[in-house]
């Protein structure tokens, strides 16, 4: 019975044969996703080979992001006082501090400290470093646990140097400043604002001393008129504007060229010295380098061993569609170590919409669109699919476990269809009907399992710190793709495969004998 | 398709997995889990010794000098030794260091492969944060399922196969807890924040197990005429092959993991296993038989 289709395809077999189409479309971007390095020597070795006549394109090798414990480093908790500081000004004073505790780590000359500012449940404000690869960790909690020092210096003299250019006989005369500390310091800073000129509406910054620091600054500025004072914080210059005249009254406008962005940014880090936020570390953890390897490498043997097991198994049991969900959990496997990545847009939109598409094609073949549940749970997991394709999933110890547990647990899906089609063919429907009834049939369990375990994870991702996190998100991705991939990407292998061998084989399927 | 009577011996499941849960308990009250690092709060230092691991006595003599309370020296096995002590300053660590370095062992080449603190704030929060998460996650949990099941309100009520699923979920938790009673009590094996994320992932998997099985009673429950243990007898065989091979694949995979993926790793794997294992099996022999009662309870009490 033919229906009258709407849809783009005449009949049955070519609507089977762009589904397949698709589904190698997901292999292939979820393969150079996960494997790009792989493909990128292969594409080498061919050129080679042929002697230049085969170039295929390359494709942008993607790095896994390691978390602490298997790369090596340290993270470290601290726990900001804030109770000399009022409740408006704690959030923007820890922003002051992270970006202090940035810039000391920087000079220590570790590279790309992650650092997270954030409150605990009994609403102490956290900050948490990560140092990766980090070679002498107690210098870093050195630099970290001072409190951040503001300090304003004037100019002690001015020392010509020259500089003969290349070969030129004209030299180039520098003029270099020389700075002297006074006895203005944070201490005697009451607070910065941001401010908009009246006159020209550019941003400034407004500095209100104390009363000592008033007389300081007055002393200061009499003294400079027309020289440049600089504002120091943590022996970084961060302004240097030239005093135009001897300020009185304790209150400085500091003017000319900044951004908005600037501007707050100079705010923020002046009430950073002018209110230190004493730091206490509360927390340590640190992995060398090599038990970080040797943890990489102990979980690749794990993660192949427990696919070749699962494999293994799968086959061993249910033959032919064994083989079939096999190959199913090879690509499951990809796609996934491809999400764990950061892809970049044009693969992350081919992986996305080839799946959506897939997924749309089946579901609608088998007519097994069942409501609202199904639809927005859908639509919530194609949007985390979207988010961390395109963001990095920091890979733990225990985020590796969970992503071997989702193989195991991917298998699943298949096992509920195909004990179905087993039970179908043993009622007596021909193999054709059988192989569509046991995806209809098994569905719901599938749904109804996966979303609880879904949502369990979902727990785990909100609430969770950097381990519990990676956990949830690990198995979160694992649990939807493999809902998504079992379903597609079996059926439709299963269902080009409804051929009169397997009809009068049914050893192959498992079962005594099938009618037709 | 498997025919096993296990609705018929539905007394004896029961009374199994009562027992233990009794155990458990029991183990769980007089010995109590091993709290790990994550919740007591204190330090612990692992450290590698290029020319031989000094004994237990000298390194206590060497850190006599360092005053740190609760020192536990544990060598490992590996050329390395664990030490644990209960401040968790950035001082004592360092003094620590310096104290182990003036060993003679130490001259041979000493590294400092782990270190982790705690602050004791921490650990109470960690302690507090566990608990409410398994309760959120647990009502989650009840409402889908009251939600899912809304459609098959006879006989038996549906939020009482959601009251059936937390039930079978307790048994499988306090079972798991109290072999890591046991454990921790003989073979000193912690629990820490991964020991919590096993449990939620069972949580997870369990209900997941549970929820298949009942789908199938739920399926054949409109168009069956025999009686509702029957029809829940059937359904039962009728996914049993498929529960069991489930949990055969998730074994092997953690498996895998268990044998190599080191010893970091092991305790949290082995919980996954152990809880895993209790969800299959609560799901066929616990939650269909409790199904069961349940519904003979309503008609007697009518």
């Amino acid at each position: 019975m033919q229906k009258q289709s709407k849809s783009l395809f005449s009949s049955k077999k070519t609507r089977l044969q762009f589904t397949l189409f698709l589904i190698l479309v997901f292999a292939i971007v979820s393969f150079l996703g996960s494997a790009g390095n792989y493909y990128n020597r292969f594409s080498d070795t061919l050129s080679r080979a042929t002697h230049d006549v085969v170039i295929l394109p390359k494709t942008k090798e993607i790095p896994f992001v390691l978390g602490l414990d298997l790369q090596g480093g340290t993270q470290l908790t601290y726990e900001a006082n804030v109770s000399n500081i009022p409740e408006a000004d704690r959030a923007s004073s820890l922003e002051g501090v992270r970006d202090v505790i940035e810039r000391r780590v920087n000079s220590t000359g570790v590279s790309e400290p992650v650092i997270q500012v954030n409150r605990s449940i009994s609403g102490d404000y956290r900050v948490i470093v990560e140092l990766a690869g980090v070679k002498n960790v107690n210098e870093a909690i050195k630099m970290i646990g001072e409190t951040p020092l503001l300090e304003f210096k004037e100019t002690a003299a001015l020392s010509a140097t020259t500089t003969k250019v290349g070969t030129s006989t004209n030299a180039a005369a520098e003029t270099q400043l020389v700075w002297k500390n006074t006895e203005l310091t944070g201490k005697n800073l009451k607070n910065a604002t941001l401010k908009f000129n009246p006159n020209d509406g550019t941003p400034e910054v407004a500095l209100k001393f104390d009363a000592e620091g008033s007389k300081m600054f007055e002393d200061i500025t009499g003294r400079n008129v027309n020289k440049q004072v600089a504002i120091v914080l943590d022996n970084y210059t961060i302004s240097a504007p030239t005093v135009s005249q001897k300020i009185s009254g304790g209150e400085a406008v500091i003017s000319g060229k900044f951004t908005v962005t600037e501007a707050k940014l100079l705010v923020q880090r002046l009430n950073t010295g002018a209110l230190p936020v004493p730091i206490n570390l509360i927390g340590q953890q640190t992995v060398e380098a090599s038990l970080g390897q040797q943890s990489i490498d102990n979980s690749f043997k794990a993660g192949i061993v427990g696919f070749l097991l699962v494999a293994l198994f799968m086959i061993l049991y249910y033959r032919f569609p064994g083989l079939v969900s096999v190959i199913c959990l090879g690509i499951y496997v990809m796609a996934v170590l491809a999400i764990f990545k950061v892809m970049p847009w044009w693969m992350t939109w081919v992986f996305l919409l080839s799946l959506f598409a897939l997924f749309i094609s089946v579901f609608r073949e088998l007519k097994i669109f069942d409501g609202i549940l199904s639809a927005a749970m859908f639509i919530i997991v194609f949007i985390f699919l979207g988010y961390y394709a395109h963001t990095s999933v920091t890979l733990t110890l225990a985020g590796i476990t969970g992503f071997i547990l989702s193989i195991g647990m991917a298998v699943d899906a298949n096992i509920l269809i195909f004990e179905r089609m087993k039970e179908e063919l043993r009622n007596g429907k021909p193999l054709d009907v059988a192989i569509d009834d046991g995806f209809k049939r098994a569905w719901p369990s599938i749904r109804d399992g996966n979303t609880t375990t879904i949502l369990a994870c979902f727990v785990l991702m909100s609430f969770g710190t950097g381990l519990v996190k990676g956990f949830g998100a690990t198995l979160f991705l694992g649990v939807s793709i493999s809902m998504l991939s079992s379903i597609v990407i079996t059926s439709s292998l299963m269902r080009i495969f409804v051929g009169k061998f397997l009809a009068r084989h049914p050893w192959w399927l498992g079962v005594k004998k099938i009618n037709n | 398709m498997v025919n096993y009577k296990i609705i018929k011996y539905r007394k004896l499941w029961l009374l199994i997995s009562a027992g233990m849960v009794v155990l458990s308990i029991m183990a769980l009250a007089i010995w109590g889990l091993r709290a790990g690092l994550d919740f007591t709060g204190g330090s612990l230092l692992e450290v590698k010794f290029a020319g031989g691991v000094p004994t237990v006595a000298q390194i206590q003599n060497n850190l006599n000098e360092a005053h740190v309370s609760s020192l536990v020296v544990q060598p490992t096995g590996n050329n390395s030794i664990i030490l644990r002590f209960q401040e968790t300053s950035q001082e004592k660590h360092l003094a620590v260091v310096a104290a182990l370095n003036k060993l003679e062992v130490a001259k041979a080449g000493m590294t400092e492969i782990r270190f982790e603190s705690i602050g004791a704030s921490v650990g109470a929060e960690l302690r507090s944060k566990s608990f409410w998460v398994m309760f959120l996650v647990l009502m989650v949990i009840i409402l889908y399922i009251s939600v899912a099941f809304s459609k098959v309100s006879k006989p038996v009520a549906s939020w009482k196969y959601g009251l059936i699923a937390v039930i079978a979920l307790f048994h499988d938790i306090i079972i798991t807890a109290g072999i890591f009673a046991i454990l921790g009590h003989y073979f000193a094996v912690e629990v820490n924040t991964p020991f919590v994320v096993a449990l939620l992932t069972v949580l997870g998997y369990s209900v997941h197990d549970t929820i298949v099985v009942f789908d199938r009673t739920r399926e054949n429950l409109p168009h069956s005429h025999d009686s509702f243990a029957e029809t829940v007898s059937h359904s039962l065989n009728q996914t049993f092959v498929r529960s069991v091979n489930t949990v055969i694949t998730v074994l092997l995979s953690l498996l895998a993991v268990l044998v190599f993926g080191g010893s970091s790793i092991r305790d949290f794997v082995l919980a996954l296993m152990v809880g895993i294992f209790c969800g299959a099996y609560s799901s066929l022999f616990v939650a269909s038989p409790l199904l069961v009662y349940f519904e003979q309870w309503q008609r007697a009490r009518k």
